[in-house]
């Protein structure tokens, strides 16, 4: 025989008053498969009788709580502020993109990186002082939801490339600040280290990165919690792209 | 999941209204990182995660503190969901388990720990089992969500007891109508309930 109907096993689960016949008693004594189907049925009927009813939930102060974890993980290297939709709330970064970014992200990456050509300050500007020669600068600005300016500046020094950076921004006493330079592929980041407190200081560059820095353009800004994480916080406080 | 068209990730885009998304769709955009799509996800299956946290745990406060714990690493970890390997709420149920247990856990050390100084030793009454709590809980929403007549009709014959003859002249509907409703309700509960909890 067939396996048995599962309408048939469905109303013998329900305790529907239609007996089952002879043959079909037979074939659930010799079937494994329709007793555990007829099992897993009576199952769902027995909890079914229980209800449970779902509770209130204070949806929108999860909501809230979740948008502000979710706003506060990524840095935005190729979507920044500027190229964005305005966002529902002030989220303090965007996202990073995502591995396959579709043509719009890279639109917005690039006219993001035509803007910060466009804001960048002192485009190849070279100014010498003490042998140490200015190539590009840039101004870092405040990221949405946080306040706070600055400078940043490639230079040579004795011919050896370096960082610098100036800025002004408030910090808590229970965080730090470190410095990473971003590639516009928003996928790759360096750190260049820790920022001290008075927000001033000058960092050596990859060597190989001397040259056109190889795509990493951005400057970027974090705010760091003290837990031994050595990822970026997704916490940016300001941001500026040197020109290439 | 009866419907597991695969939607091209461009034709989502940007301007759907997430509200009147289909499961596919919503699935398609939460795997593409649309924030807003995100918002609907919660929406729709806030109450059925918060709910399971709150009773598993007992606690208002650890239902939300699990709910937003859910919903931000599903966030995180969207790379990982397989839209075609089932259901959205199905997968916020399973973060949710593990959750639920680390906490539980937890607990089991803090009584533990309070039984060894106090020395008392009596037995706690044993929870229901997570499984089961679950599976309850996401019955309930399915029943609630079947269209009419099924719905009432498997309301009043589980929840209020009631004969199917009783249902019959209640909603004025033949006998056998009835129960070829209810038959095909729980085939559909068995399915839902693999499709989530699976």
């Amino acid at each position: 025989m067939t396996h048995l109907d599962p309408d048939r096993l469905a109303d013998r689960a329900l305790g529907n008053d239609d007996p089952l016949t002879a043959a079909e008693e037979k074939h659930l004594d010799s079937c494994a498969g329709c007793r555990d189907e007829l099992a897993q049925l009576s199952r769902i009927a027995e909890l079914s009788r229980h209800p449970e009813e779902l509770a209130q939930v204070p949806a929108d102060a999860i909501w809230r709580s979740i948008q502000g974890q979710i706003a506060s993980q990524a840095p935005a290297p190729a979507r920044t502020e500027v190229a964005a939709k305005p966002p529902p709330s002030p989220p303090t970064v965007t996202e990073l993109p995502r591995r396959t970014p579709r043509p719009r992200s890279w639109l917005l990456a690039a006219a993001a990186a035509v803007v910060g050509l466009i804001i960048g300050v002192g485009v190849t500007t070279v100014a010498v002082r003490d042998q140490v020669e200015v190539t590009s600068s840039t101004a870092l600005e405040a990221l949405p939801g946080q306040t706070g300016q600055g400078t940043a500046e490639l230079v040579r020094d004795q011919g050896r490339p370096e960082l610098r950076v100036q800025i002004n921004a408030p910090l808590t006493p229970d965080r730090y600040r470190e410095v990473w330079l971003i590639n516009t592929d928003g996928q790759r980041m360096y750190p260049l280290g820790v920022l001290p407190d008075d927000g001033r200081a000058t960092y050596p560059l990859p060597p190989a990165l001397a040259g056109q820095l190889q795509g990493f353009t951005i400057v970027d800004v974090s705010i760091e919690p003290y837990d031994g994480n050595p990822a970026h916080s997704r916490e940016s406080q300001v941001r500026g792209t040197l020109p290439t | 999941m009866i419907d597991d068209a695969r939607l091209d990730p461009e034709a989502v885009g940007e301007h759907v209204d997430w509200r009147a998304a289909t499961e596919s769709e919503l699935r398609a955009g939460f795997a593409q990182g649309d924030e807003a799509c995100l918002q609907e996800v919660f929406r729709r299956s806030a109450p059925l995660i918060y709910t399971i946290a709150y009773r598993a745990l007992g606690s208002s406060t650890d239902g939300e503190e699990i709910t937003q714990e859910v919903f931000v690493s599903a966030w995180r970890a969207r790379a990982n969901y397989r839209a075609e390997k089932g259901s959205l709420s199905g997968w916020l149920i399973g973060i949710a388990r593990h959750r639920i247990a680390d906490r539980q856990r937890a607990r089991g050390r803090d009584l533990r720990l309070v039984q060894a100084v106090t020395k008392q030793t009596d037995v706690q009454v044993q929870p229901e089992a997570l499984p089961t709590l679950i599976d309850r809980i996401v019955l309930t929403d399915e029943i609630g969500r079947l269209p009419h007549p099924r719905g009432r009709i498997l309301q009043l014959a589980f929840w209020e007891g009631r004969t199917y003859p009783q249902i019959a002249e209640q909603l004025d509907l033949p006998l056998g109508t009835v129960k070829s409703h209810a038959r095909r309700a729980l085939l559909h509960l068995r399915t839902r309930l693999a499709e989530v909890t699976s």
